[in-house]
């Protein structure tokens, strides 16, 4: 496999909450409704099937009367720990993988949330984009740049 | 070939003159000396970085300086910016959810 780490963008946060509530915020469709869409629109979930094998697909009325999809299915769930999905968000970004875990810190939890470009031409599309890990310090140094010409 | 800031900097070799550069005027031969490859590869890239507008170069004296335009590559850094923000607003929404709903459990505990 080619170095994973140049097809990742992660994110990682402590949340102030124990595991079993974040565990349940991120898992079940009665939560996913409230935090997954920006704000000021609206998420119905069309398929929530969260088991291994299981779909999962929301929408996203538009104000132009579209509805923008997500969707994926379940590659790995490990109980209060890992969940790998595959996921397409059309027309932005099809065919990623995401990859969660947590893990318990006393009353808090450490959740690393990973997405990883899957496919060779997906990964040359966002390559040529500029999308990959290692520009942080060309575009740190840019935006002090921008801001102290500004 | 296309010529704009995503050609400039698809490669990983332009990509790291762009950051070389950033911020200096620097010689093709002072470039050179900062990469293992030939001077002639970092000839081609550069000669590639300035068709796509990212990297000019100036006379002065004998010397030719090259260095980064960096408001060419505001496009790029609008598109990664745009992307990234994406994913970082939606774990934050999820982060604030799980806040309140510890606040409600609190409540009605």
């Amino acid at each position: 496999m080619s170095d994973l780490k140049n097809r990742t963008l992660t994110l990682e946060k402590v949340f102030e909450a124990p595991l079993e509530l974040v565990w349940e915020a991120w898992t079940t469709s009665e939560h996913i409704v409230k935090w997954w869409a920006p704000q000021g629109m609206d998420l119905k979930v069309l398929e929530h099937d969260f088991r291994v094998g299981g779909k999962w697909k929301y929408a996203m009325p538009m104000p132009d009367g579209n509805e923008f999809i997500s969707e994926g299915t379940y590659k790995e769930i490990i109980e209060m720990e890992k969940i790998i999905t595959s996921a397409d968000f059309r027309p932005m970004t099809e065919n990623v993988e995401l990859h969660a875990y947590f893990e318990r810190q006393g009353d808090q939890t450490k959740f690393t949330f990973s997405v990883v470009h899957e496919t060779e031409e997906y990964c040359k599309q966002q390559e040529e984009m500029g999308f990959y890990n290692g520009w942080a310090s060309a575009f740190d140094r840019l935006e002090i740049l921008l801001l102290s010409t500004k | 070939m296309r010529r704009d800031v995503f050609q400039a900097i698809a490669d990983p070799i332009r990509r790291e003159i762009i950051d070389t550069l950033s911020g200096t005027q620097m010689t093709i031969n002072e470039v050179s000396e900062k990469f293992e490859i030939s001077r002639p590869a970092i000839s081609k890239h550069l000669k590639i970085l300035e068709e796509c507008g990212i990297v000019s170069v100036t006379q002065k004296g004998r010397e030719r300086f090259c260095y980064v335009n960096h408001e060419n590559l505001i496009p790029a850094f609008l598109w990664i910016e745009k992307y990234h923000k994406q994913w970082e607003k939606r774990i934050d929404s999820f982060e604030n959810y799980v806040n309140q709903l510890k606040n409600e459990k609190k409540i009605n505990e």
